[in-house]
């Protein structure tokens, strides 16, 4: 090679090199950094032992609050929280159990680790949320989570039942964010809400780094289970009865 | 190769000359457009729309006038970057903005359309067009709102 | 030796039909995106359970073929095959074209188009396969432009150390496209082997489509092309077939045997649509027939044979990518290992994905529109030599020449030529 290929290619390597690292410097952390959050790391613990199979409240509860879109389709309908019936694969067991499902807000997402434009990400509270404004539509967090727990929206949403809150446009993916903008006004998430006022109780949500919160206890008293624990996602919906 | 009679000078010349052309005619085409169009379009010594203000005025409310006819946008995004991003949320909120500018219609609208502007947000922020209108079922279903 | 360059003449009335086919395709590509951009992406057949579908297949798809192709093009800058400096251009332009092609696929998918041209690069996520493939498939354009500009130029030293280049960078390319797939926790995508069969069923099917669109092109324009090029073509692709072969059948082997992935995998290989794909499509006859065909001493040596090996390799290929992104899909994950879900508001069992009218549109709109852009470049770059003939040839092709020669001639004359 003669010195002006050399240039020439070593110059195209100069520029393009600096290219790609500005473009690694400009990715901003994935998680917030940690102003006004606080230091509170948000779990949920379910107990199915309270939850009745034929109770909806929860769900009812988030689709009001939340403005999820229902199509009645199964295709294309959101399900911040659903609940599904389990049985026994093998063995003589007749008894199904109800379980609510929803995001668990891991805290390693995968969800979190591919999204494109982190606009899935986890706060520094430990909510995993997408940044409506910022989402693409790639899909490709509904194909990373390994629980089924993440939608997209195919088509818009057509009731508007919170006006408090927003609604979503079609093309964007979303997921429960445990009602972080109840909890950043210190208020319980929708679904705790109504099955408290039910006086259920199934539900709870607190900060599972306060040793004295009602949280903590629950997890250090009854025997609890997290779906998937294997995959190292390290959910924070723990479920006690499974 | 060079004389503009072969293939590649052909090439050439046909990228020299219409890339300019389309480089220069594309934006001008845009804009024409837009003035053809745009309704109320504003120009240097238009008087501002007619923007219905609050019967009672709290000048500096949020900013003063200045600074909110020229930058809220940027406003409204810091504010979001902090609620989403941080969970910190304050006193400025598109519901508090609602109680005294009730009617999109006669206040927003009447700017952004003059401008041509058509914001996303109310497609999923709910700022009814007019403060009668208040059911949800008058919600626009998606895409940006008017 | 200097080869010479002629474009097409493309004043026929043919060339103007294909052309004016090739837009209306387009032109229903761009209506299909434009109504699922104004109404939602349901109106494909994309759910909540299958989120990718048509366009991301066809997006992975012409990305592998652009590896091929680029392979090809990088047999004269990288193996210092001489006799194949003629394909050096047609073929950089080809994988350009396909990637761009991919690209546009994938642009066409999003939710949120509006947001897909600046918000990727501003708030890039670098642990996200998402996020580092569009900058490779970025700057893969970009490496491809400057390579096919050196091979303009006729810039001789410049044009084999960026050979090299660029088909190193392709490699990272398809390494990347893979690890989309491979990089996530779902049973059917999560195998360390789906990168390198990814890389390996885009070399099959891009030579397998570089030998198509040559002996077509060669053909129609009625420029002599030499035998024994197409002859070499195909052995090459007869060993990447055989090396595709073996990743697939590694892959899953082994996701078949581990008893975790043994219940997913069994759906895959033995259940439904897609085993027949595989079986049938991919392993039957994109892989074991035309190996059979490449490999046999009479067949692999007629060209006729090596373009029906070719064809299926690439429909064969196809299948491999559909097979790569939708039974990962419909087949749900495992949530509760020992428990089955019997009842829920969603689907929660095996799902299927039926392609709808509007993805066929944008399909054949990509792809209509880079063959308008390979059409126009044939009549307006120096793309295609006047003749591509064997120079220098090896014992073994000179043989394998003066027997077709010896057969025809034997056929001519009515004679066996079943000893030759």
């Amino acid at each position: 090679m003669d010195r002006r290929a050399f240039l020439k290619t070593g110059g195209l390597f100069l520029v393009g090199t600096p290219c790609l690292g500005g473009l690694l410097v400009m990715s901003a952390p994935r998680t917030a950094a940690a102003s006004g959050a606080g230091t509170r790391r948000w779990g949920m613990v379910i107990d199915l032992r309270r939850c009745p199979a034929d109770c909806t409240a929860c769900l009812d509860a988030c689709r009001r609050e939340n403005n999820v879109a229902l199509h009645d389709d199964p295709r294309w309908d959101v399900h911040w929280i659903r609940k599904v019936t389990i049985a026994r694969k093998h063995g003589k067991e007749e008894r199904t159990r109800t379980v609510p499902l929803l995001c668990n807000h891991c805290d390693n997402p995968p969800c979190a680790q591919v999204c494109p434009v982190q606009a899935t990400y986890k706060r520094a509270d430990g909510i995993v949320i997408v940044d409506q404004h910022r989402c693409i539509g790639c899909r490709y967090c509904l194909i990373a989570c390994p629980y089924n727990a993440r939608f997209f929206n195919y088509k818009g949403g057509e009731t508007w039942t919170n006006t408090g809150y927003p609604k979503r446009s079609h093309g964007v993916a979303e997921s429960c964010h445990l009602c972080a903008h109840r909890l950043d006004e210190g208020r319980p998430p929708a679904c705790v809400e109504a099955c408290r006022a039910r006086g259920t109780g199934a539900l709870c949500v607190g900060d599972l780094d306060d040793p004295d919160s009602e949280i903590a206890r629950l997890i250090a008293d009854n025997s609890v289970k997290r779906l998937r624990d294997d995959l190292g996602t390290e959910p924070k919906v723990y479920y006690i009865g499974l | 190769m060079s004389d503009g009679t072969g293939t590649i000078g052909r090439l050439r010349t046909f990228v020299l000359v219409a890339l300019p052309i389309v480089l220069i005619l594309a934006p001008l085409g845009l804009s024409l457009y837009d003035h053809v169009f745009a309704r109320d379009a504003l120009e240097d010594g238009d008087a501002a729309p007619f923007l219905e203000f609050p019967a009672e005025r709290d000048e500096g409310c949020v900013r003063d006038s200045a600074y909110m006819r020229f930058h809220h946008w940027e406003l409204l995004r810091e504010v979001r970057d902090q609620a989403m991003r941080h969970g910190v949320r304050g006193e400025i909120s598109l519901d508090r903005c609602r109680t005294c500018h009730a009617s999109r219609e006669r206040f927003c609208n009447r700017c952004h359309e003059a401008v041509s502007l058509e914001p996303d947000c109310f497609g999923c922020h709910y700022y009814p067009a007019s403060p009668t209108a208040l059911t949800s079922d008058t919600a626009p279903a998606h895409g940006p709102g008017r | 030796m200097d080869i010479a360059y002629q474009p097409i003449e493309g004043r026929s009335r043919g060339y103007y039909l294909l052309l004016a086919i090739l837009l209306t395709l387009v032109a229903g590509g761009v209506y299909a995106t434009f109504t699922m951009i104004a109404h939602g992406l349901h109106l494909s057949g994309m759910t909540n359970r299958v989120p990718w579908g048509l366009q991301i297949v066809m997006a992975i798809f012409y990305i592998g073929l652009s590896a091929g192709s680029l392979v090809v093009s990088g047999l004269y800058g990288i193996f210092g095959k001489a006799e194949y400096r003629p394909f050096a251009r047609i073929a950089a332009f080809l994988a350009m074209l396909f990637l761009i092609a991919g690209l546009l696929s994938i642009v066409t998918d999003q939710g949120r188009i509006d947001r897909v041209f600046v918000k990727p690069f501003a708030h890039f996520n670098a642990t996200s396969m998402f996020s580092i493939n569009p900058a490779l498939y970025m700057g893969h354009v970009m490496i491809c432009i400057f390579y096919l500009w050196a091979l303009f130029k006729k810039k001789g030293r410049l044009t084999k150390p960026t050979s090299v280049i660029v088909v190193l960078w392709a490699l990272g390319v398809h390494t990347g496209t893979g690890a989309i797939f491979a990089f996530t926790p779902r049973e059917l995508y999560n195998t360390a082997l789906l990168p390198p069969s990814f890389v390996a069923a885009a070399l099959s099917s891009g030579a397998a489509l570089m030998i198509l669109v040559l002996v077509s092109l060669f053909k129609i324009t009625r420029r002599h092309l030499d035998i024994a090029l197409v002859i070499w073509l195909g052995r090459l692709l007869a060993v990447f077939i055989v090396v595709a072969m073996y990743v697939i059948l590694i892959e899953n082997a082994h996701r078949f045997y581990l008893i975790e992935s043994r219940e997913a995998t069994s759906y895959y290989l033995f259940s439904g649509y897609h085993a027949v794909l595989f079986w049938g499509g991919l392993i039957g006859l994109g892989s074991v027939v035309p190996a059979l065909l490449l490999f046999h001493r009479r067949r692999g040596s007629s060209v006729r044979w090596i373009v029906f090996a070719s064809v299926l390799v690439v429909v064969g290929v196809l299948c491999e990518r559909y097979l790569i992104v939708l039974p990962g899909l419909e087949h749900p994950p495992d949530l509760f290992p020992g428990w089955e879900i019997v009842g829920s508001v969603l689907d929660e069992g095996i799902v299927t994905y039926t392609v709808s009218v509007y993805e066929i549109l944008q399909a054949l709109g990509v792809m209509s529109f880079i063959g308008f852009i390979f059409v126009l470049g044939l009549k307006y770059l120096p793309l295609l030599p006047v003749e591509a003939r064997a120079h220098g040839q090896s014992q073994m092709l000179k043989g394998m020449i003066a027997r077709a020669v010896a057969r025809r001639a034997a056929r001519a004359q009515g004679v066996s030529a079943t000893r030759l």
